[in-house]
């Protein structure tokens, strides 16, 4: 059983206290969640999902950080700084005294571990194999998945140098701005290549793999538990909490219930209806904010209705985004200014504006393409994404009012709603920016090699072509132009989606815990991020 | 009975057969497992590689008659989520649920059968009225409302006992109660039932009027004879063992097998799904002949009706 409230208040100022006095009374938290891993593994490539990203952070760390708390910022991590040699090369140099959970210190072959064998097996980055195999993996050759995945993460990555004991650089076959931004995904978790070594299998690795972050992998139990414990030799601080314990509750009402109870300390994967249910109990709060991850409508343009952009147009002028926004999430996220995030940093378009709500210019377009109330399919998972059917019925209403006929059709999975087959036309879909650029976000869905490509739902030659320009160009006043570019085909010449909104994700928490929530998926329960006391 | 017992397995068997083609044939065309594994952000890069590895691009007849040869051979297969054998897994989850399963037996039995007869015996009694409000209760609310309404109670307001989870035998009584209060009501209607049924026949009447007590004709006529249709719907609370209690796992969060078929399900985790279902038909099949041969046991008519059927 924890005993979160007692061991935290007799534990004054868990962040400033001297570490001999934190030995033994650091808390247990117990954090409720609905999910503790889709794949029953930790290893970041096979486990790419809301679910993994909350707790990779915990273990596992990448040379270059994302701060979570502070807007998303590339911050030093297992790299304490890095150095652009040219377009294609990296140098990084790599923070001393670094020590893995199996409490070896990490070097130069871990890095070149993480991004060989780990991720590409006996591949290679660049796929045309590996002279030299590292000693104990036989058999533990990654799923292919696994290797797609990396190489969906890396697609130019030709070779790893280690220059010293403590530099590193990373080689490009073709020039790429965002090399930065894809080392810092979990992807890229810099792991214990003599842990790899040493394990059963592949599984086994990837159950408990081991890291550098504040926290090793204590047990997992599938479906059930995932304990984490305190790593007291971790680099960046020792961290406030003896041991965080993840248990599965799949139940939003077991969660909360759980909470009220006492079992639990945090409660995650609270939906906006139930914020104001938690807060009426005065010894509990909600947190949460707008992550990196957009909601939107997606559009098959080969439908026959939609094959007008005029309709898709029509569609886009018709959604009240901000009634959506207050009547279904309480004013608690925000609407992006396109499909973009303010992380993107310099390639962030502030000018960039949502096609307006126009009822009026709806109608206008409808009569100009001469839409005459033919049915539009929706294909509606329930629930997948927080709020869906009822944001969907809002829609629906909203598109009815100027004269479009969208029809709900219940799915039950994703592949339902996506299979090309008659009859597809709208449907929800959602875009995580994984890093501050475009490449990391639009990109990864629309385009060449992307899901909506290959199945038919939309294209556009020249959006292919700007993008694939984008992903090449260092020029980052051409990067804006091109990006500027892609967001006006793709948002209001051949409209691919419709924005919504941010997605946030909520917490429900104990009141006398000091916490703040994070921009992203990740819980954050390192170093200053936890103590006690209004 | 050799034939009997012969002609009951190859029934089973092709009722076991029969599930775990239609259940394939549904989870096979109501969606792409890779795609459902992988996530809707997978790269389609990542989504190939996972079909190609699973055998997934073959067609589904082919990919059936790999499934089934498999079974023959012994082999369940493994977890397209988590690659390991899907018999394993499955394994793994059996205690947690027959620690609930059991308990929650033994509480139907000795709540509901005791207290459909007691209800029988007092027709129209206060005590009658009263029982068979509570059986009805019981029954006709849903073990999700009921769960959510003692954790309420238990967890929240009275603090007394945890909402969910596996950690202690404190974290199985709402869970087994929950299951056990709708079971009893289920028994406890049936039991009144059959035992008013047979109160009204002519042979109770025969034996009052022959000079037994009363205790002695409920004990040896009129119990044996109502045992008949209880023992019906015991023998499936039996088959219900492993599978019956998903719902209450998942409010529980109870890592039962329960739980493992509703995430296999929802991913399509094929294997997993086909091992649960053939467990569960092999518990259905071997609690449907128990009763069986209990019918005969209870009742010398069917006995002479198997031996004759045998005979000839």
């Amino acid at each position: 059983m924890p005993l979160p409230r007692r061991s935290l208040l007799a534990f004054p100022g868990l962040l400033a206290a001297p570490a001999l006095a934190q030995a033994d009374q650091r808390p247990t938290l117990t954090i409720a969640v609905q999910k503790l891993s889709n794949s029953n593994t930790f290893e970041p490539p096979r486990e790419q999902s809301n679910v993994g990203f909350r707790v990779h952070g915990l273990y596992a760390e990448q040379l270059i950080g994302t701060d979570w708390l502070e807007g998303a910022r590339l911050v030093p991590g297992l790299a304490e700084s890095w150095r652009r040699v040219d377009a294609r090369t990296l140098d990084l140099t790599l923070r001393a005294g670094v020590r893995f959970h199996d409490g070896r210190e990490m070097t130069a072959e871990d890095v070149v571990f993480s991004f060989g064998e780990r991720l590409f097996g006996t591949q290679g980055a660049t796929g045309e194999g590996r002279s030299g195999i590292l000693a104990g993996s036989a058999g533990k050759e990654p799923p292919p998945e696994v290797i797609a995945v990396a190489r969906r993460t890396y697609p130019g990555l030709e070779r790893i140098e280690v220059l010293d004991s403590r530099r590193i650089r990373f080689v490009n076959r073709t020039p790429d701005v965002t090399l930065e931004g894809r080392i810092a995904q979990s992807v890229g978790a810099i792991l214990s290549r003599a842990a790899f070594a040493a394990a059963e299998s592949w599984l086994a690795w990837a159950r408990a793999p081991v890291g550098t972050g504040p926290y090793r992998i204590a047990e997992f139990r599938p479906d059930t538990l995932l304990v984490l414990e305190a790593h007291d030799a971790y680099w960046g601080g020792r961290p406030p909490a003896r041991r965080l314990r993840f248990v599965e509750v799949p139940e939003v009402s077991g969660r909360i219930n759980g909470l009220f109870a006492g079992e639990f300390d945090f409660a995650c994967d609270i939906p906006p209806d139930q914020i104001a249910v938690v807060e009426r109990n005065p010894r509990f709060e909600v947190l949460g904010s707008p992550i990196n991850n957009i909601r939107k409508f997606a559009f098959d343009k080969t439908h026959p209705v939609l094959a007008d952009p005029r309709v898709r147009r029509a569609m886009s002028h018709s959604v009240d985004r901000e009634a959506i926004v207050q009547a279904l999430w309480a004013g608690r996220t925000r609407i992006p200014r396109g499909m973009q995030m303010e992380s993107y940093g310099e390639m962030y378009l502030s000018d960039w504006e949502n096609p307006r709500f126009d009822p009026a210019e709806a109608r206008r377009l409808l009569r100009e393409a001469g839409y005459r109330g033919d049915p539009i399919p929706y294909r509606l998972l329930n629930n997948y994404y927080t709020n869906q059917v009822a944001n969907a019925q809002i829609a629906v209403e909203m598109w009815r009012a100027v004269g479009l006929n969208v029809q709900i059709e219940m799915r039950e999975n994703f592949a339902q709603v996506t299979a090309r087959t008659p009859g597809r036309a709208l449907r929800d879909w959602s875009n995580t920016s994984i890093f501050g650029d475009p490449v990391a976000g639009i990109l990864r869905s629309f385009g060449p090699r992307t899901e909506a490509e290959r199945n038919g739902e939309w294209t556009n030659e020249e959006f292919d072509r700007v993008s694939a320009a984008l992903e090449a160009e260092t020029d980052m006043a051409r990067r804006r132009a091109q990006f500027r570019r892609i967001l006006a085909i793709l948002e209001r010449e051949d409209p691919a989606y419709i924005v919504l909104h941010h997605a946030a994700a909520f917490t429900a928490k104990r009141r006398d815990i000091r916490w703040r929530a994070s921009s992203g998926w990740a819980m954050v329960f390192g170093p200053g991020n936890l103590g006690t006391g209004a | 009975m050799v034939r009997f017992l012969l002609s009951r397995l190859l029934r089973a068997a092709v009722t076991i057969v029969l599930v775990v083609t239609f259940a394939f044939v549904v989870l096979r065309l109501s969606g792409d497992p890779a795609q459902i594994i992988m996530g809707a952000d997978a790269p389609p890069e990542a989504v190939d590689a996972f079909r190609t590895a699973w055998g997934l691009d073959q067609p589904v007849w082919v990919q059936y008659f790999h499934y089934f040869g498999a079974i023959a051979s012994g082999d369940l297969g493994r977890s397209m989520r988590d690659g390991r054998e899907a018999i394993v897994l499955v394994a793994e989850r059996i205690p947690a649920t027959l620690a609930l399963t059991v308990p929650a037996l033994l509480i139907k039995l000795l709540l509901g059968i005791p207290a459909g007869i007691y209800a029988a015996l007092h027709r129209n009694s206060a005590v009658d009225r009263a029982l068979m409000v509570a059986a009805v209760a019981g029954f006709t609310v849903p073990s999700f409302v009921l769960g959510l309404l003692l954790v309420l109670v238990f967890a929240v307001q009275l603090g007394w006992l945890p909402s969910g989870g596996q950690e202690s035998w404190r974290h199985a009584i709402l869970p087994v109660a929950t299951l056990g209060i709708g079971g009893a009501a289920v028994l406890a209607r049936f039991t009144r039932s059959a035992m008013l049924e047979v109160l009204g026949q002519p042979y109770i009447r025969t034996a009052s009027a022959k000079g037994l007590t009363w205790r002695a004709v409920v004990w040896s006529h009129a119990l044996p004879n109502a045992a008949i249709p209880t023992v019906t719907i015991v023998g499936f609370m039996v088959g219900s063992l492993i599978a019956g209690a998903v719902v209450v796992e998942s409010v529980f969060s109870w890592p039962g097998v329960g739980r493992l078929m509703v995430v296999a399900v929802a991913n399509r985790d094929l294997a997993v799904v086909q091992c649960i279902l053939l467990l569960v038909a092999a518990t259905m099949v071997v609690a449907n002949l128990t009763v069986d041969v209990l019918y005969g046991v209870l009742d010398p008519r069917l006995r002479t009706g198997i031996r004759r059927a045998g005979a000839g």
